[in-house]
């Protein structure tokens, strides 16, 4: 852009222009004066265009690094936000430049399309079966039955274990479900309404969205099918009535990766006449504020998830519980975990009490290696026919064994069978009836999280007097310090910050939400097999559960570093403990959201169109959004400059800069940057009503500059070498070519093209009481020196740049740097840097080999800057 | 904020809490405001009191928003119309912004963002009506 437009100004300007224009007739002026002003409003409207385009580019390359969660509306919303612009830009460029370029628009149609065919995308469900009996499931159906039943339904009929009646409503029924009365529709458009603050507004969506679910009405295929189900198993159970376990089995949950881990709604002992409420009761967990916290800190899409639902009859349990087919915090440690209590297996999952523990040998015999009995106080329990309720234990049955040594070996056989079979450790669900039976209710991957610290050469004793707490059940390894805060009540959720410390006294599946968000969690009750116990691993956050008095014990806004390993929390930042601190898992990355942006943003970020010099700048090789604004914005700057040579139109062309002396300095006016007309061919700085050019001169003029930097013979021999090759960029020999700088400026904007020896540079500007729509652009590139020194200046100038709050790259030999959103005070001391820095940073390319010189103008030039902050802005550039 | 010269915009939006909050956050910033919740009463509006400027949902019961559009440029083609949209469809944008919408604001809206676009819209359409008037169409 930079040479074309010094070649087009060259020509504009180095000609008397006055006199070559023709005399106009007061009406053609007047017409030309309304067309201008035309095409500036289409031109600052295409720069508003231009910079939310690169905010919202900004904001994917963040996402992208894959540190924070976001959701699928996130994607859809800047790639929406980012083609309305696009589009915005073409039409005003139009407007600009009538018919110049149409082309524009059938690559923004190509790209578009692109775009669309991967947002699009979604499983295609094939089998239309609304509901399958639980004999003809198996793992090849996962598309089908969801992850859960899939499982169940390979150790039913693969492994023939027992594994209760039952049939799921499949994903089929899901989607008829979702698309009766527009229900998914009205779904995403809560989500899309929520936006971005969708993490903030989570309890509002989650509740409207699930109560449109529980108003909306059993679609009847759907009603039909489950009671042609219901019966056959009623049937099976000799025509009496079967309560069911009515459970979750979404897309998703059970998987390697992500157990989506209590994040659903089960709901057990449900009666025939209430199935269809709690049938729905199941759907709408789907937008619980724990499973869209789950689905957006593991970047899950919303509409990949379908919500299978399994039925299966209920085990009046005496017993259950779950057992690990290993060590979750040790690999290597392959012996089995059973927990187990009175009831049902409810009260261990829910992680709400202390647990018996068996730890068996996967030797012939199946040697039982510990036994761990505790003190059971209370069960939870089939309560009638509706229902289940708590009930305290009697004394005497909660402190005995909840298995015989015998029910604890055919539950280690079960586990290592699955295992063996899936060839992964696992994860299972069981129950034990009255007649001695044990039922697999669920098989899962296990979560694991391997050990940090290195617990035998560690010397704890130094901080040993910081001990605040000590005791409890490791249950996710790790070391983690942040600022304590308890959580007792629901509402206590919206007030968790960001890498706190969670204290709560039960680890419920309730406060799973803010594990994502919490540095460590500790709890005074429940083990390590609980839901929250494994979202804790699967996020890699250190918990330590069963810590006595914890709640007590610990102060809320007390800083403690918690070393789960250790089974000890102090008081303060204990820095060698916090060496072992895992680092943060990229959870994002590789996930369907993240993939979804990754690949739409292969159409939108990446520019192709560096060299604006180069003949493959053109509309067609815009294959990209980027391409696209890059190329418009570049030629709109072009036409803007251009249009009063081509309309033979004084009133906007440009004026050369008069301040004390005529300066190699021209300016076109856009509209209401001069103070008032000017005729002839000079302007004075007082006559300038630009605010960007005013604090730009301001700092430009602020402090004179030394002349260029002592060389030595290598930068001299560069020199000369580059002269011979262009004689007209000898330093001090006034040349046409040397020292060309060239503004457009309205009252807010200002653009600049400069160069300044051997540098060229561009800095654009809007700065008005419009706050969210003020940004500075900066660009520089070349110099004298040899590539490695003008690569060394562009870092130079990148670190000073980044240090005052501006967000910059170097891509190739171009520096490119932005910032926005700020106030017309700040914008104003950032462009006095600008105007410093296009100064001050002639030459130093040539002693970027020579550290002591970087570092000596590091310092003087920070200094200078920080100096210039502080002073107040010249009222008047002209006047000094 | 500086208060704008005062020009009449409709605003047309069925979510009553939606278009009641916006409706006095405009007015105080200076602006005449007529609300509508459906697009009919939006045609009225627009027949009798000729707004400079609509601000319309495009998720509306009944007569849907681009339904709604279209026939307000039917009554005044200078009229500038801001689509406002809970959805993410970005066909219907595109298309709309094809016939001749000003802008499109996805909301949540920023309520600053709101009165940049209108303040620009209604230079637009200051501006179309001048060079109309000079071109003699």
């Amino acid at each position: 852009m930079l040479k074309k437009l010094a070649a087009l100004s060259k020509k504009l300007l180095f000609r008397d222009q006055e006199s070559s224009y023709p005399e106009l007739e007061s009406s053609e002026v007047e017409a030309l004066r309304l067309t201008f002003k035309s095409r500036y409003h289409s031109f600052k409207l295409l720069l508003a265009a231009n910079s939310r385009i690169l905010e919202a580019m900004a904001d994917m390359e963040k996402a992208l690094q894959g540190n924070e969660p976001f959701s699928m509306s996130f994607v859809q919303t800047h790639c929406t936000s980012i083609s309305v612009n696009v589009f915005r830009m073409i039409n005003d460029m139009e407007n600009i430049a009538p018919g110049k370029y149409t082309a524009l628009r059938d690559r923004f149609v190509v790209i578009q399309r692109r775009i669309d065919a991967l947002l699009g995308q979604k499983k295609q469900i094939t089998d239309q079966r609304l509901v399958l009996p639980l004999e003809a499931v198996t793992s090849d159906m996962i598309d089908m039955v969801g992850g859960k039943m899939a499982n169940l339904g390979d150790v039913k009929n693969r492994l023939h274990m027992n594994v209760p009646a039952g049939f799921v409503i499949t994903a089929a029924a899901h989607e008829v479900f979702m698309s009766t009365d527009g229900l998914q529709k009205e779904i995403d458009r809560l989500f899309q309404v929520a936006g971005s603050d969708e993490d903030r507004n989570l309890d509002l969506v989650s509740s409207q969205i699930r109560q449109r679910i529980m108003s909306a009405d059993v679609p009847e295929s759907i009603y039909l099918a489950v009671v042609e189900a219901y019966t056959q198993m009623k049937q099976h159970n000799n025509g009496k009535e079967t309560r069911m376990a009515v459970r979750s089995s979404a897309f998703g949950e059970d998987a390697q990766n992500s157990s989506f881990a209590g994040q659903y709604r089960s709901e057990l002992n449900v009666g025939f006449s209430q199935f269809f409420f709690y049938y729905k009761q199941v759907m709408a967990s789907k937008y619980s504020v724990q499973a869209i916290a789950y689905k957006l800190n593991r970047g899950f899409r919303d509409e990949d998830i379908a919500m299978c639902v399994g039925c299966l009859a209920m085990v009046d349990a005496v017993a259950g519980g779950v057992a690990y087919t290993c060590n979750p915090l040790n690999s290597r440690d392959d012996a089995i975990y059973i927990n187990s209590t009175w009831g049902l297996p409810k009260a261990v999952v829910d992680g709400n009490d202390l647990c018996d523990l068996f730890v068996v040998s996967r030797d012939d015999a199946l040697t039982i290696l510990r036994r761990e009995v505790r003190e059971k106080g209370f069960q939870i329990v089939c309560y009638g026919d509706e229902g289940c309720i708590r009930t305290q234990t009697d004394y005497v049955q909660g402190s005995l064994p909840s298995l015989t040594d015998a029910q604890v070996q055919e539950l280690a056989d079960y586990a290592i069978r699955i295992e063996q079979y899936y060839e992964t450790p696992q994860d299972i669900e069981w129950a034990l009836d009255a007649n001695g039976t044990i039922s697999i209710l669920q098989s899962r991957p296990l979560q694991q999280i391997e050990s940090v610290l290195p617990e035998a050469t560690l010397d704890i004793e130094p901080f040993e007097s910081s001990l605040l707490a000590e005791g409890g059940i490791t249950t996710s390894s790790g070391v983690a310090c942040g600022t304590v805060f308890k959580v007792a009540k629901k509402v206590d959720i919206l007030q968790f910050p960001e890498d706190a410390v969670l204290v709560v006294e039960q680890a419920l599946p309730t406060w799973a939400p803010l594990v994502a968000r919490a540095s460590a969690v500790i709890s005074e009750q429940g083990g390590f097999a609980g839901h929250l116990a494994n979202v804790a691993r699967e996020f890699g956050v250190p918990a330590l559960f069963g810590v006595k008095g914890a709640m007590t014990l610990i102060d809320n806004d007390a800083q403690v570093t918690v070393a789960a390993d250790l089974g000890r929390i102090y008081r303060g930042r204990i820095e060698p403990l916090l060496e072992w601190k895992r680092p943060e898992p990229k959870l994002m990355v590789g996930s369907p959201v993240y993939e979804s942006l990754r690949e739409v943003s292969r159409h939108i970020v990446p520019l192709h169109l560096l060299d604006p010099e180069s003949r493959d700048f053109t509309p067609l090789n815009c294959t990209t959004f980027h391409d696209i604004t890059r190329f418009i914005h570049e030629k709109s700057v072009l036409e803007m400059f251009s249009f009063g040579k081509e309309h033979s139109f004084s009133e906007r062309s440009s004026k050369q800069l008069h301040y004390k002396v005529p300066m190699n300095w021209w300016i076109l006016n856009l509209d209401d940057g001069f103070t008032h007309e000017i005729k002839g061919k000079y302007v004075k700085l007082e006559d300038i009503a630009s605010i960007p050019m005013l604090a730009f001169w301001d700092g430009f003029a602020a402090i004179p500059w030394d002349g260029p930097p002592a060389m030595d013979g290598k930068g001299m021999t560069s020199i000369m070498f580059k002269s011979t090759m262009n004689p007209a960029l000898v330093p001090g020999l006034r040349s046409k070519y040397a020292d060309r700088n060239y503004f457009m400026v309205s009252k807010n904007y200002c653009t600049l093209s400069s160069r300044l020896g051997y540098h060229f540079s561009t800095m654009e500007a809007m700065v008005s009481e419009r706050s969210t729509e003020n940004y500075l652009g900066f660009k520089f590139k070349g110099g004298a020196a040899d590539h490695d020194r003008c690569m060394g200046r562009l870092q130079f100038i990148k670190e000073i740049l980044e240090r005052y709050g501006f967000r910059a790259v170097v891509n190739a030999d171009n520096l490119d740097s932005r910032m926005e959103g700020h106030d017309m005070e700040f914008m104003n001391s950032r462009l006095r840097i600008l105007g410093y820095l296009t100064l001050h940073t002639r030459q130093l390319d040539m002693i970027m080999n020579n550290s002591a010189l970087v570092a000596y103008y590091m310092t003087k030039l920070t200094k200078d800057i920080d100096s210039l902050l502080e002073r107040q802005p010249a009222a008047q550039a002209g006047s000094e | 904020m500086e208060k704008k010269s005062k020009f009449k915009i409709l605003l047309v939006d069925d979510e009553d809490v939606f278009r009641e909050a916006t409706a006095r956050q405009l007015t105080v910033r200076g602006f005449i405001v007529l609300t509508a919740e459906g697009g009919e009463k939006a045609l009225d509006l627009v027949k009798n009191e000729a707004p400079e400027v609509v601000v319309l949902d495009q998720e509306m019961p009944g007569m849907h928003g681009s339904e709604t559009f279209l026939e307000i440029k039917k009554i005044n083609p200078l009229i500038e119309v801001i689509m406002l949209t809970g959805n993410t469809s970005v066909d219907n944008a595109i298309e709309l912004m094809q016939r001749g919408t000003f802008d499109y604001l996805m909301k949540p809206i920023n309520i600053d963002d709101l009165l940049y676009k209108i303040e620009d819209a209604y230079t637009r359409k200051k501006l179309n009506e001048k060079q109309r008037q000079d071109t003699g169409l």
